[in-house]
């Protein structure tokens, strides 16, 4: 395989794992548009464990993703007080402050970034990558999802049956997060150099974007997403800004046609139909 | 000193009111997060400079940039706001930053991603009241800026147009019995918004004379804290908590360091989220959708 | 007869409006208890105190002779209370077997046993315990539908089938009969009739009279928050109070 050719596939890697660290909350009605901040803490938190504490590179990524749910584990309580656009608004607020510290700690090279000396291979990355889409499978298989759709869609009967909405709520987001945590400590250590500035808005943006792409209704849709978002662009081989114009463009167009996502239980096709019917009984 | 520099956390500020307030008239009559305004508050900026840089006069280079802003209002209201109407409630949202997203790389492949400085239009002047320096031009920008928003809000209360608007923002269904057109006030008034926001990056243009393709990003997220802190949907607030977040970036700026701006103020904004999701100054309409 | 339910000087504020006032009636165990009044009266409000919706603003609830007025509402469907809702609120994009699955999460035995894999064990007693009920009232071929896509009166029986399933000792139905046909209402009174031979007690608030009389013992009777009559009937029905403020308006008999 090309060099090319594995930059590729890491890419897609790494895409697929912020995607699931972004579906995962998403499945509970939390939109998160501070993902970025906690893969910055993974990759942060995973890349000072290698340098400074000669951590061997596979605990240190763990570590990584730890640290993420711990910290979302953390500020999750106060911040599920908040719902809705609040929520997203407090998420995406809580990024920008994380990268905001990164860019001014300056154990970790503060503005300058960080190198980080340990390198893994591509093959662990891909490895990880298949693990966590592993596992939200066997989630997905679970109870748990379908608790995730209740509170997501109707929270206050969900309580009524006996759900905690706050813990479903914050484990959630802090799974959510920790996923994100490894994904941040793997690109850290495949990459080798981490800089603050590269776990913006823009980062987290993109990951909300193309899982909504593929669509939350079904487990595969993040994947799909990723896989779409990183992998079209490179067909076409344009330059990075045609790649996000035409990228964003198919967002707009596809939001507009297709709101649900590309992969949806199968009730796409008669969506207006129930439509129709819910909205004439319960009127 | 510490006059100073409340006085420049207020002529900072003024760059946020004008975002802000058409992040609240989105939210307020909407509900409607729209991420695509820091993407036409950096349209503005942009096609002012590249006009001005292609010999335009300043009044024909401001058309035009308004009339891009404009475009793209009309747009946003196409593709993203009359589409979603009754999908869930992140499509809107995600859709719009599918927005924020294009304009920015396309005016990136347009015009680069470099900061290019936008010539001075007004003679530089400094006005000295004692010991405190007020620059001509912010203080321009403020007032002009404070005065669209008297405007609009006077324009709310007393037009044909803002009563409908109102009508809107208490209750759609109502409205619609009553006869108001929905869906042609929601089409000018996302014309308005674009146009508002247009003048906002205008403004900011003249009096910081510095453009770039992430000027949307710098000072249109700022906005929405400023919007979030005022209360959504709270045309004054939004202007209040524009100044207020001036202030704390001066201030942070002064007493911690360059680099400290954006914890202070998205720490504010987390801090305010979580202990008063409402606003200091609380919001004006409910929620329908997000 | 013990009291499966007790109320007493339940009163209920919003902003200053007295929605409920000083409301005290019992349910004894094992009967069916009608709440009928005008629109407004305040009945969906009761059920929404009962479920813990909204905290009391004074009064208590109590059940089995336990006062649960302090207790979270998630925590009350383990107390035996279950209810459907007017506005069927069952998840659209879910199917009817998922939306059966959330309403036994009472029956969870360890709280880590939600990590299960759940998909593959076809016969799980919850599943079972679904599709039991679901051909007892003649619906499963809906089984593995979107809740979305199913007509009224399917979503008001699964609405039904998913409060049934946690076993409640109390159901509190909110209109069951509303915009069902009158085969579909005979159908209704059919299965409410079993789950009473089953010993569940029921509290209904519902609007056709014809319905009450043919399945409840006791009516209670409110108005603007207060309780004006209760009673039998029978008794109910020729009470002067009641017949000006409901039955005149309504005549429903």
């Amino acid at each position: 395989m090309s060099g090319y050719q594995t930059g590729i596939i890491v890419l897609l890697a790494l895409n697929t794992i912020a995607a699931y660290g972004v579906y995962l909350p998403m499945s509970a009605g939390q939109l998160n548009l501070g993902i970025a901040g906690f893969m910055a803490i993974g990759a942060y938190a995973a890349a000072y464990l290698t340098n400074a504490c000669g951590w061997p590179p596979s605990a240190a990524i763990g570590a990584g993703g730890a640290t993420a749910a711990i910290l979302a584990f953390a500020v999750a309580m106060p911040m599920l007080r908040t719902q809705g656009i609040y929520l997203s608004l407090a998420t995406f607020a809580l990024g920008q402050v994380i990268s905001a510290i990164f860019l001014n700690l300056d154990i970790v090279g503060g503005a300058a970034g960080y190198p980080v000396a340990t390198h893994i291979e591509a093959s662990v990355v891909v490895s990880a990558a298949t693990l966590v889409v592993s596992l939200v499978w066997l989630m997905s298989t679970t109870r748990l999802t379908v608790y995730f759709a209740a509170v997501k869609n109707d929270p206050l009967v969900a309580d009524l049956l006996g759900l905690n909405v706050k813990a479903l709520g914050v484990a959630a987001l802090t799974v959510g997060a920790g996923i994100a945590g490894v994904g941040g400590a793997l690109y850290a250590h495949y990459f080798n150099y981490i800089e603050a500035q590269y776990f913006g808005v823009m980062l987290s943006t993109y990951t909300v974007l193309y899982v909504l792409l593929g669509g939350t209704q079904s487990v595969w849709g993040p994947l799909v997403g990723a896989a779409i978002f990183t992998l079209v662009p490179e067909a076409l081989r344009s330059s990075s800004q045609w790649r996000y114009a035409i990228f964003a463009l198919f967002i707009i167009v596809f939001m507009a046609l297709r709101p649900q996502g590309l992969l949806t239980r199968g009730l796409s096709r008669q969506r207006t139909q129930a439509r129709a019917q819910s909205g004439s009984t319960n009127s | 000193m510490i006059s100073q520099q409340i006085v420049n956390g207020f002529m900072l500020g003024g760059v946020y009111v004008m975002i802000a307030v058409a992040f609240t008239l989105a939210i307020g009559v909407l509900n409607f997060l729209n991420f695509s305004i820091p993407g036409i508050f950096m349209i503005a900026g942009m096609v002012s400079w590249a006009a001005l840089r292609g010999g335009q006069h300043w009044p024909i280079a401001f058309g035009i940039a308004l009339a891009a802003s404009a475009a793209v209002g009309v747009a946003v209201y196409l593709l993203t706001y009359r589409p979603s109407s009754d999908s869930d409630p992140e499509v809107p949202l995600v859709s719009s930053l599918g927005f924020l997203v294009l304009l920015e790389n396309l005016i990136i492949l347009w015009l680069g991603s470099d900061q290019q400085s936008f010539p001075a239009l007004i003679v530089d002047f400094n006005w000295r009241f004692g010991s405190i320096i007020i620059g001509g031009a912010q203080l321009l920008s403020l007032v002009l800026s404070l005065a669209f928003v008297i405007a609009l809000s006077l324009s709310l209360r007393f037009t044909n147009l803002g009563r409908q608007v109102r009508a809107i923002a208490e209750n759609r269904r109502t409205a619609t019995i009553l006869g108001v057109n929905v869906g042609s006030v929601v089409s000018r008034l996302f014309v308005l918004s674009a146009l508002f926001t247009g003048i906002g990056g205008i403004l900011f243009a003249i009096s910081y004379l510095q453009v770039s393709s992430s000027m949307g990003e710098s000072i249109g997220f700022k906005g929405i804290s400023a919007m979030i802190i005022g209360g959504m949907g709270n045309i004054w607030g939004a202007v209040a908590g524009g100044l207020l977040i001036g202030l704390v970036e001066i201030l942070s700026t002064q007493f911690l360091g360059a680099d400290f701006v954006n914890i202070s103020v998205y720490g504010l904004l987390l801090a305010l989220l979580i202990a008063k999701p409402e606003g200091l100054f609380g919001p004006v309409a409910a929620r329908e959708k997000l | 007869m013990t009291m499966l339910l007790s109320i007493q000087s339940l009163s209920k504020t919003f902003g200053g409006l007295e929605v409920v006032r000083d409301l005290s009636f019992d349910v004894p165990d094992g009967t069916a208890t009608a709440l009928i009044g005008p629109n407004g009266a305040g009945k969906t409000t009761v059920f929404n105190l009962i479920s813990g919706v909204y905290p009391v603003t004074s009064g208590s609830i109590r059940m089995c002779g336990v006062d649960i007025v302090d207790l979270p509402s998630r925590h009350r469907i383990g107390r035996g209370i279950a209810r459907s809702f007017q506005n069927i609120r069952l998840i659209p994009r879910l199917s009817v077997i998922d939306n059966l699955l959330i309403g036994q999460h009472v029956k969870l035995k360890r709280p880590l046993d939600v990590l299960r894999p759940f998909r593959f064990a076809r016969d799980h007693e919850w599943i079972r315990a679904a599709k039991a009920e679901l051909s007892a009232f003649g619906l499963s071929q809906y089984a593995d539908e979107p809740v979305g896509l199913l007509p009224y009166g399917v979503r008001k029986r699964v609405d039904l089938i998913r409060a049934i399933l946690s076993s409640p000792s109390l159901l509190m139905l909110d209109e069951p009969a509303a915009g069902l046909n009158a085969s579909e209402t005979r159908e209704l009174h059919r299965h409410l009739d079993i789950l009473r031979e089953r010993g569940t007690t029921l509290l209904i608030i519902e609007h056709d009279m014809h319905f009450i009389r043919s399945i409840c013992e006791q009516i209670v009777v409110l108005n603007f928050g207060c309780k004006i009559a209760e009673g039998p009937f029978d008794q109910v029905r020729t009470d002067q109070q009641v017949r000006e403020a409901y039955l005149g308006t309504e005549r429903a008999t």
